[in-house]
């Protein structure tokens, strides 16, 4: 963990840390991941220690069943099991329907692309790679020269005018463990609101992004 | 190319909020003798015969399920909590605070742990009459707490299902406001605002951007 | 009406119900290109046109300024000018209106089949890299391709990986249920137990074992 990656992290946030456990934060990276319009960071140590966990506990269960262990037990600890492997499958697999579904913003947004995994970076250059040669020989090649981009409408576009992205001003759903205090929630000078703990908010997802970054707010 | 904004209608399934709401602890007493479980999600146990120990609600239907353990049905969930919530669910026009999964947490128990609830019927119908109550003033017990330029909606005491019922609605109408809010916007509507006698002018027209 | 055909494409994906494809409208996507290939036969001769007015308006100019010109023809040059100025804008909003039409029938093409991409690449998830006959045959040969190599894409991802992320599409269930036998079924194996099923017997089964059972209609599951 990054010292002060949360703003002031006092103690008190230093023990809500370790007192979390990894699946705790698998969930929570779950939720996010679902509810946020955009692509999150990617969890690349929790995704790697989940998945140690799951393979000691893979290792264990089957020591189990070697050595006879009551089938109650077993069947509990595979129960446990399966719950972390689909927070771990769910998880990557919202990631992969976000790229899938704008891999084309991604790939020319250096912020964006710099929050996938290696696979995930891999991944979205296949896609890319199979999503402009479908689009080419469907429609683009039998359009006029001035027409030919998947990026743009026209020649006559300054702008890559045609790629879908993730509006970010949707609205969320969202909660805070602690007490935030006045919140500015854009840059018009207008009056913050006050964030408490464990209330729920719908707000613009765009004026709370770094306090999702910073793990300070869950979206719900 | 248009990105459709329909997957935000609803972030989370049923199945998914219930597999959430599984995760929330609860008391039961076993019957049994078994050593503590330490899982990836945290250790549990051990557990003795009579003595009542703390689990995560998807353990404690599957002990269940399997005859090992009553479950004592949290406290909220006594049928004098109840109709205290229930009426003051009625004389206010705010939520009452109840637990954040209390729509899956209820329906799991009374699906595998009717048998320990006592007056299950009545405490099934209180919990009823509440959701009812709730979802009928979901209109009118949501405060908007800022409507300058972006709007912002306090949910408070909203529980999951209630938050994922609502979100459909309450995220797409906030967008509208918010896009109608928007500086053009406001401009706009100042000129309609500054009720100038002569009704065919409203002043200079708001230059179309270029494409 | 130009861009008519083009829309009906359109609202003929958004008509079928969410997630589901009718077949690739070959004619009518075959019509649109056609139409897209007749504004630019427009275009052209009309882009000609302007850049011929461009270059006639400026020898003009330049004949003014190199020439001393009497009133009288000074006169027939500003009507000469007028005149091409005039003819230009009518072929400059002639060019637009193929353009943008041109621009309009793009999106509609690229939004019928982008949009059919994502209802492809969606069934990836839940189909074996081998697409059902009723669903394979409403697709486009382009898309048929593009569904194969998508699936390995997504396939590749998920060996580097060496997790399955096509299964577990719903949270998981206790694996075991109690049932109640409704029918004398008799001895059967059961992926861990051999068991005599008679009627009203009570048992504790995989969910995998009982369910086929269950949509028989020969057990029910038993809850509480």
């Amino acid at each position: 963990m990054e010292p002060g990656a949360g703003e002031g992290s006092s103690t008190d946030d230093y023990e809500s840390l370790i007192s979390t456990t990894d699946a705790e934060l698998l969930k929570r990276a779950w939720r996010n991941e679902k509810a946020a319009p955009e692509i999150l960071k990617f969890e690349a140590a929790l995704v790697q220690r989940s998945r140690q966990q799951i393979q000691l506990m893979e290792e264990t269960v089957e020591e189990f069943t070697r050595n006879g262990v009551d089938p109650l037990t077993v069947s509990l600890y595979q129960m446990d099991l399966d719950r972390t492997l689909f927070l771990l499958r769910s998880y990557l697999r919202t990631r992969l329907q976000k790229i899938e579904k704008y891999v084309l913003h991604i790939q020319k947004t250096a912020e964006l692309w710099n929050r996938l995994s290696k696979q995930e970076q891999k991944f979205a250059i296949r896609c890319v790679g199979d999503l402009t040669q479908h689009l080419e020989q469907s429609v683009l090649t039998k359009l006029p020269d001035q027409y030919q981009s998947h990026l743009k409408q026209s020649g006559a576009s300054e702008n890559d005018d045609m790629v879908p992205e993730p509006k970010l001003d949707t609205y969320i759903i969202c909660r805070s463990k602690k007490f935030l205090g006045a919140f500015q929630l854009d840059d018009s000078g207008e009056e913050p609101v006050n964030i408490e703990a464990d209330d729920l908010y719908a707000l613009p997802y765009k004026s709370i992004k770094p306090l999702v970054e910073s793990g300070q707010i869950d979206l719900v | 190319m248009a990105a459709s904004s329909d997957s935000q209608a609803s972030a989370f399934s049923a199945a998914e909020l219930e597999f959430l709401a599984e995760d929330e602890m609860i008391e039961i007493v076993p019957n049994m003798r078994m050593d503590s479980l330490n899982f990836v999600s945290g250790d549990f146990g051990p557990f003795r015969p009579q003595i009542a120990t703390q689990v995560p609600l998807w353990l404690a239907v599957a002990l269940k399920k399997r005859g090992k353990c009553m479950i004592r049905p949290p406290e909220w969930m006594s049928i004098e909590k109840l109709t205290q919530v229930l009426e003051a669910e009625r004389d206010s026009e705010k939520f009452q605070p109840l637990p954040f999964h209390y729509v899956e947490i209820s329906r799991l128990l009374f699906d595998y742990a009717r048998e320990d609830i006592q007056d299950v019927y009545m405490v099934r119908s209180l919990i009823e009459d509440i959701k009812d109550v709730r979802f009928h003033k979901i209109g009118t017990g949501l405060e908007i707490i800022s409507r300058e330029r972006t709007y912002a909606l306090r949910l408070k005491n909203l529980s999951a299902m209630e938050a994922n019922i609502v979100r459909p609605f309450v995220t797409r109408a906030l967008e509208t406001f918010y896009k109608l809010s928007s500086p053009e916007m406001i401009q706009e509507s100042d000129h309609l605002s500054n009720r100038q006698p002569q009704v065919t002018n409203r002043g200079p027209r708001r230059q179309l951007k270029d494409r | 009406m130009y861009g008519k055909k083009a829309s009906e494409l359109v609202k003929e994906f958004v008509s079928c119900e969410h997630g589901q494809l009718t077949s690739f409208n070959n004619d009518l996507f075959a019509q649109v290109i056609e139409e897209c290939n007749g504004h630019l036969l427009h275009l052209q001769p009309l882009m000609r046109k302007i850049q011929e007015h461009e270059n006639k308006l400026k020898d003009n100019r330049r004949s003014e300024d190199e020439t001393a010109i009497s009133e009288d023809e000074s006169r027939k040059s500003e009507a000469d000018t007028i005149f091409i100025q005039t003819a230009m804008k009518s072929d400059q909003f002639g060019a637009l209106i193929h353009h943008l039409s041109l621009v309009r029938n793009k999106r509609c093409l690229m939004a019928y089949v982008y949009n059919r991409a994502e209802v492809i690449k969606s069934l990836g998830w839940v189909i074996d890299c081998v697409l059902p006959e009723e669903i394979e045959e409403k697709l486009s040969s382009s898309e048929k391709e593009y569904f194969k190599n998508h699936a390995a894409t997504l396939q590749s991802y998920m060996s580097e990986l060496d997790l399955d992320l096509t299964v577990d599409m719903i949270p998981p269930k206790d694996p075991y249920i109690k049932v109640r036998v409704l029918d004398d079924i008799g001895e059967v194996v059961l992926s861990d137990q051999v068991a005599t099923l008679a009627r009203n017997a009570m048992l504790f089964l995989r969910r995998t074992d009982g369910e086929q059972y269950i949509s028989q209609g020969l057990m029910e599951e038993l809850t509480g």
